[in-house]
């Protein structure tokens, strides 16, 4: 490629407009570290402020930026529809999280979390909107470093140290193990773009060996990221000993990304048959039923409730696999499961968070004789419930069921036993999920306790924006398709 | 006259060795020690490579990324360490054991 520098110039400048929401983030990102070290002393919340202002205009270009569809930077950048609403989904997610952290963590000088924040969403808007390996891993290695951050920025007590420690320790052996899969794969192909046509090549030629080890390391990075078996050790630790909202971030956004990255991953490497396309699929449906499996069966005997969390978004991390296997080319259906899965995730958390609040614990047994005292937070909490386990008339269950009929339809045509198989598990451990989750309004509304607790009354921003999750989980569920409408209109 | 081969061996062997001192965990820092020697296998790997790859450098490119970006989580590593050790006076990680099942 012997080309002039202007030419190389032009082509920069002509791709910056498809690169404005994340320059607003980059901006924001270094205006939040000025803010946090000269004004949040006498103007609190200022970074805060900044960071909210940089969110909305990031949301205001994404969406500016709807329509257009295109590759800039030398084909390092994509911006196609999935990509665009895979970002509305972090961006918005983003704002809630950063009020959950506004509301909860304003007491000290607490500046420099917003600019971490910020710093996460860049990492996962480009782990979403590329293909090229070397930007996705530095998208990776962004998000995963400013989560190390998060966890262990608030940590005061033994727990939280610990939990921030495991997790850098096992997130940086993953990225490790990764670069040198990433290593393999480029000597082998000599490419980085990994849906250019160069690089399936050299992945056909490639000796068999070889390539399945290249292709475990890579998989090692990107499952340590949505955290299915045998890369999920590292959750329920972190998920327990990390600050609730922090929490509430971990388990909702980064995984998005990943997933996109995943999707796109896996779509251009099953689009022509080859020895690695065959592998890759056994090794998707494989994961998908241990995922799934080991997160719903461990979910049932914790008794906390942010561990019985983590577990259970190991459950859901198995059924995004199978997403993500049924629906190569629809990714309208994708993106309908991870919008569920984030709101979902999002209304849960900020109970949790609530009724920590009150009570000050997170055990399951605290729960106790609760549901008396908050009627209206519990049911909202049962009917969020409702909706993880996959119960009409919720947007769980529409997401589970388009999953469930997409793969059957995929069976019929191949009938592969292992398509067969995935399925069978998936609607089992479905089964299985409604005894964990039904722990809560069990607690809550049949079990009395003995030592009365004061519950305070009180309306805040976050509960306002958890039961309008609640109202959108019902009524996506009863109308999928005013959001599946607006998804496939922009696919097709 | 060293070939590429020369180049792939060596880089397993050092991502063998970072391998066993992270299995092995004595100590937290021989652990960040051993990713960094992980991380260097796979550096080497992408200059080795790069050698071939005249058009675009990508791998070289690669390779001055992922030092970087090694850097950067090696000094969070580290930081997150500290507050592990002012919490429990060690940073042995079988003796740091406060959340499980």
């Amino acid at each position: 490629m012997n080309v002039s520098i202007p030419h190389i110039l032009d082509q920069i400048i002509a791709s910056v407009p498809l690169f404005k929401p994340e320059l607003v983030l980059i901006i924001g990102f270094i205006v939040c570290i000025f803010t946090a070290l000269f004004f949040e002393k006498r103007w609190k919340n200022s970074t805060f402020i900044a960071c909210m202002v940089t969110l909305a205009f990031s949301l205001y270009y994404l969406i500016d930026q709807m329509p257009n569809t295109g590759t800039g930077f030398s084909g390092m950048w994509l911006v196609d529809p999935l990509s665009t609403y895979a970002r509305l989904v972090i961006i918005c997610s983003t704002l809630i999280i950063a009020i959950f952290l506004q509301q909860r963590h304003s007491k000290k000088n607490n500046g420099d979390v917003y600019s971490i924040l910020l710093a996460a969403t860049l990492g996962m808007h480009v782990l979403s909107s590329t293909s090229n390996w070397l930007m996705a891993f530095i998208g990776i290695e962004m998000v995963s470093i400013a989560s190390y951050i998060l966890v262990g920025y608030f940590s005061q007590n033994k727990v939280q140290s610990e939990a921030a420690m495991k997790y850098v320790l096992f997130g940086s052996v993953c990225a490790a193990v990764m670069l040198y899969g990433l290593s393999l794969v480029y000597g082998l192909t000599g490419n980085l773009d990994f849906q250019s046509a160069m690089h399936l090549q050299g992945l056909m030629d490639a000796p068999k060996a070889i390539i399945t080890l290249a292709l475990l390391f890579i998989f090692v990075g990107i499952g340590f990221k949505l955290s299915f078996v045998p890369f999920h050790v590292w959750s329920p630790d972190v998920y327990q000993g990390a600050p609730t909202a922090i929490t509430a971030f971990l388990s909702t956004i980064p995984k998005v990304g990943a997933i996109v990255l995943f999707a796109r991953l896996y779509q251009s490497w099953t689009s022509t048959a080859f020895y690695f396309s065959e592998l890759s699929t056994w090794f998707i449906i494989g994961v998908a039923i241990v995922t799934m499996l080991i997160g719903n069966l461990a979910a049932l005997r914790q008794q906390d409730v942010k561990r019985m969390m983590a577990y259970s978004s190991i459950g859901h991390t198995g059924l995004l696999l199978m997403a993500v296997f049924a629906y190569q080319d629809a990714f309208s259906y994708l993106l309908f499961y991870i919008v569920a899965y984030v709101v979902m995730n999002l209304a849960s958390f900020i109970f949790i968070d609530q009724i920590e609040q009150q009570t000050g614990s997170t055990s399951l047994l605290s729960y106790a004789g609760l549901g008396k005292k908050m009627p209206l937070l519990f049911t909202a909490f049962t009917l969020v419930a409702v909706s993880l386990i996959g119960i009409p008339p919720t947007v769980g269950f529409v997401a589970k069921l388009m999953v469930f009929t997409s793969t059957f339809s995929f069976f019929q045509s191949s009938g592969d036993t292992g398509v067969l198989v995935m399925l069978i598990v998936g609607a089992l451990t479905s089964v299985i999920s409604l005894f964990f989750y039904f722990k809560i309004p069990l607690y809550a509304f049949l079990r009395d306790t003995d030592q009365p607790v004061a519950v305070k009354k009180q309306i805040s921003v976050l509960l306002c924006i958890a039961y309008t999750l609640t109202i959108l989980v019902i009524l996506f569920g009863i109308f999928p398709n005013w959001l599946m409408a607006y998804l496939s209109t922009s696919f097709s | 006259m060293i070939s590429l081969t020369h180049f792939l061996v060596v880089s397993a062997c050092i991502f063998c060795i970072g391998l066993y001192a992270v299995l092995a965990k004595r100590n937290t820092i021989m652990i960040l020690v051993g990713i960094e020697l992980m991380i260097n296998a796979a550096i080497l790997n992408f200059v080795a490579f790069g050698k071939y790859d005249k058009i675009n450098y990508g791998g070289q490119v690669f390779a001055l990324f992922a030092i970087v970006l090694a850097a950067a989580s090696v000094a969070v590593g580290l930081a997150l360490i500290l507050n592990v050790y002012r919490h429990f006076k060690t940073i042995n990680p079988q003796d740091i054991h406060e959340l499980k099942d």
